[in-house]
């Protein structure tokens, strides 16, 4: 119920690409600092570092880094809050949190290379994400 | 904060005569002693205060642990973004784990203006909790 209630507050959009860029930083500051608690909550200690882990959300990040439109920035910030609250409110199990941030999104795919041989650069785009 | 943490500089240099009573001057080492005295009893902090040489040295190894630095090419006195080559959530990630290291809450004004190895290290020398 708590988590509901704050999940349905969302900011004005972003005036500028810097505002935008900033609630990025801001995003990805109160994810690192909830990462001790995360390790605790997950019991993490044996798999992963929080180094590790850090570098795991700032790749995340990274992966958008091609976005400019200040909108999308909002959204996708958004979607990161969601995620970090449903994270620190322990909305999700132990696997979760290793098949996404500790193994990794290409972990257990082994040979991705060749399916994507005979494809074009749009086609792979098309398959990545929508925003561009 | 730049004032209390100027005091208790000068709290420690003042302190620190106690130790070699005899070697002081009389004058320092009546403050010394008062200081000291007043001082040390009335604070669990400050005594253990780093010392500069304990700021750069860990200063440097969180730099070269990070995975994209070359540890070769860093130096008390290196620019994240211009030598290093890094961006600026890079930037953002090295202060955070600075944070971690020395147990701090940096707060993003004065995050976002910490750019180089140099001002890290000033910024964390003069900040009376780190620890």
């Amino acid at each position: 119920m708590s988590f509901t209630m704050r999940a349905a507050k969302v900011p004005p959009n972003s005036a500028s690409l810097d505002e935008a860029k900033n609630r990025v930083f801001d995003l990805f500051r109160t994810a690192c600092r909830s990462l001790p608690s995360v390790m605790e909550i997950y019991n993490l200690d044996d798999v992963v570092t929080i180094s590790q882990l850090r570098s795991a959300i700032s790749s995340e990040i990274r992966r958008n880094s091609h976005v400019t439109n200040p909108k999308v920035i909002d959204m996708l910030v958004f979607k990161g809050m969601e995620e970090l609250g449903n994270i620190t409110e322990h909305a999700k199990q132990r696997h979760h949190i290793i098949g996404q941030y500790v193994v990794g999104n290409h972990g257990l795919i082994q040979d991705s290379a060749s399916k994507e041989k005979g494809m074009s650069d749009f086609l792979k785009n098309f398959y990545k994400s929508n925003y561009f | 904060m730049a004032m209390k943490a100027a005091v208790l500089r000068h709290i420690r240099l003042s302190a620190a005569p106690t130790r070699t009573l005899g070697l002081a001057s009389p004058a320092s080492c009546r403050w010394g002693g008062v200081l000291g005295s007043v001082f040390r009893s009335l604070s669990s902090h400050g005594d253990d205060h780093l010392s500069k040489d304990e700021v750069v040295d860990r200063v440097l190894s969180v730099v070269k642990s990070f995975p994209k630095v070359d540890p070769s090419s860093v130096t008390p006195d290196v620019h994240f973004q211009k030598d290093l080559g890094l961006d600026s959530l890079d930037n953002v990630e090295i202060v955070m784990a600075l944070e971690e290291e020395f147990k701090l809450e940096i707060p993003d004004l004065e995050a976002d203006k910490i750019d180089s190895t140099r001002l890290a290290i000033e910024y964390i020398y003069n900040h009376p909790m780190a620890g």
